[in-house]
């Protein structure tokens, strides 16, 4: 899982959520996209209970001028 | 007397670098505590001014780009400096580093550079960038042995995890600190591969140790870094001009973890309170379609009895206009269809006396001869 696809995936999301505001989404439309988006949300939440921190400490050093 | 040591006579240049090499040789660095006086900066370049107390006064010189802190008559400071005599015979210190004494010239220094820095805009909300909501990869630069640094790690992993921290480790307080800051804010903005964001952190300390954050060639560096910059120094209370010019300023190293990663439980809370809009927002749909099949429904209806009413008065219509043109209905009121013989239809210019005719009238039909036919006046 990549964080650029959880990302992407948030963005996705939020888009189909606000399509939901158009009073003249016809009812298939908004029934693909309530199915996509309630996959989505499954998905944004199983990737964000896998995230770990990677810390990589610079071995330079900033002590003398490069 | 006479002096029996040989005499050695110097042309006055090497007089000069003689004194000086002695200088050099006493004396090669020499830290004095003073009041500054006749500050002022020649040609975008060289800084002249007195050092004193109630007894003597030293006249010192150094390049403006040496100058981290900004100066004004009055301030207490320390120097370390270089004793020189000048080649016009002028005994002067070289200065290297200048630092402001106790808490009043510090925080005079602070407000002098903040005004200064202020006129050039280098606070105005206009240039400072918004961080990336989720950031990838993140430069860290501070003290890996810091309590801040700990604190921002564990708080950026709590809240979302899934980040990378590339953390360049450099001084936090003191001379060195401010030159390394810069480094590692070059190095990042040099990198192949960049990062989203740089957070400059240390935690809580004196004002003296904090003092760093007030540097202006760091300042100006954060200012112009190309990564978008966060930094979180010292506690809530502390404000530096590091904090000012960054693009996201952050109360303590903490405050900095919470503003640079969104927090996973917050975000879990609003992919659901999300999807419970549109299971409503699909109710009302449904609701709405229902709704509009049942008045069509209605509407359907109603049409089809206004059309039946309709028919059924044109037919009572046709009915009436069909009963009046049956030529029956005719004989009811006193007229009389005649017909030949056979039944056919009577024609005038055939008709002949003699001939036997049947006449109908309303209630019987009557079998009669022609005893004369004449022609009927047009007229």
């Amino acid at each position: 899982m990549s964080q650029k696809n959880l990302h992407d995936k948030l963005t996705e999301l939020e888009s189909i959520v606000a399509m939901f505001d158009d009073d003249n989404l016809a009812i298939e439309t908004a029934l693909k996209q309530f199915e996509a988006g309630a996959k989505l949300a499954d998905e944004i939440e199983k990737d964000l209970s896998e995230l770990k921190t990677k810390i990589t400490v610079l071995k330079e050093k900033f002590d003398t001028a490069a | 007397m006479t002096n029996t040591q040989p005499e050695i006579v110097l042309q006055v240049s090497d007089a000069v670098a003689l004194i000086n090499q002695t200088l050099d040789f006493a004396y090669p660095v020499i830290v004095i505590e003073g009041e500054i006086s006749s500050f002022k900066v020649n040609q975008g370049k060289f800084v002249f001014f007195d050092i004193k107390d109630s007894g003597a006064t030293l006249g010192c010189f150094m390049m403006l780009f040496q100058l981290r802190t900004a100066l004004e008559d009055g301030m207490r400071v320390q120097i370390v400096a270089q004793p020189k005599l000048t080649q016009w015979g002028k005994f002067s210190l070289t200065v290297r580093e200048i630092r402001p004494i106790g808490e009043g010239s510090l925080k005079r220094a602070f407000e002098l550079l903040k005004t200064k820095l202020q006129k050039e805009g280098l606070f105005d909300d206009a240039r400072k960038r918004t961080l990336p909501r989720i950031p990838k990869r993140i430069g860290v630069i501070s003290s890996t042995a810091a309590a801040g640094y700990g604190d921002f790690v564990k708080i950026v992993g709590d809240r979302w995890g899934g980040v990378e921290l590339i953390v360049a480790h450099v001084q936090v307080q003191g001379q060195a600190a401010a030159p390394q800051i810069m480094r590692a804010l070059d190095y990042f903005n040099q990198a192949a591969e960049p990062v989203d964001v740089v957070a400059i952190l240390r935690g809580g300390g004196s004002s003296d140790d904090l003092a760093v954050f007030n540097d202006e060639p760091l300042t100006r560096a954060i200012a112009a870094s190309r990564i978008p910059t966060i930094v979180g120094v010292g506690h809530e209370m502390d404000v530096t001009l590091a904090d000012m010019v960054a693009d996201v300023r952050a109360s303590t190293p903490s405050n900095a973890a919470q503003l640079v990663v969104p927090d996973k439980t917050d975000t879990i809370r609003q992919i659901r309170r999300d999807v419970g809009s549109m299971v409503r927002r699909m109710d009302i749909f449904v609701d709405e379609a229902s709704a509009r099949v049942v008045r069509s429904r209605g509407t359907l209806k109603e049409g089809l009895d206004e059309l039946h009413y309709d028919a059924l008065k044109q037919f009572a219509h046709l009915r009436t206009v069909l009963t009046q043109l049956n030529p029956r209905t005719v004989l009811s009121r006193g007229y009389a269809l005649v017909f030949a013989e056979d039944g056919s239809s009577v024609d005038g210019e055939r008709v002949r006396s003699g001939d036997r005719i049947r006449v109908e009238i309303k209630n019987v039909i009557i079998e009669a001869g022609v005893t004369n036919v004449t022609e009927k006046s047009t007229r």
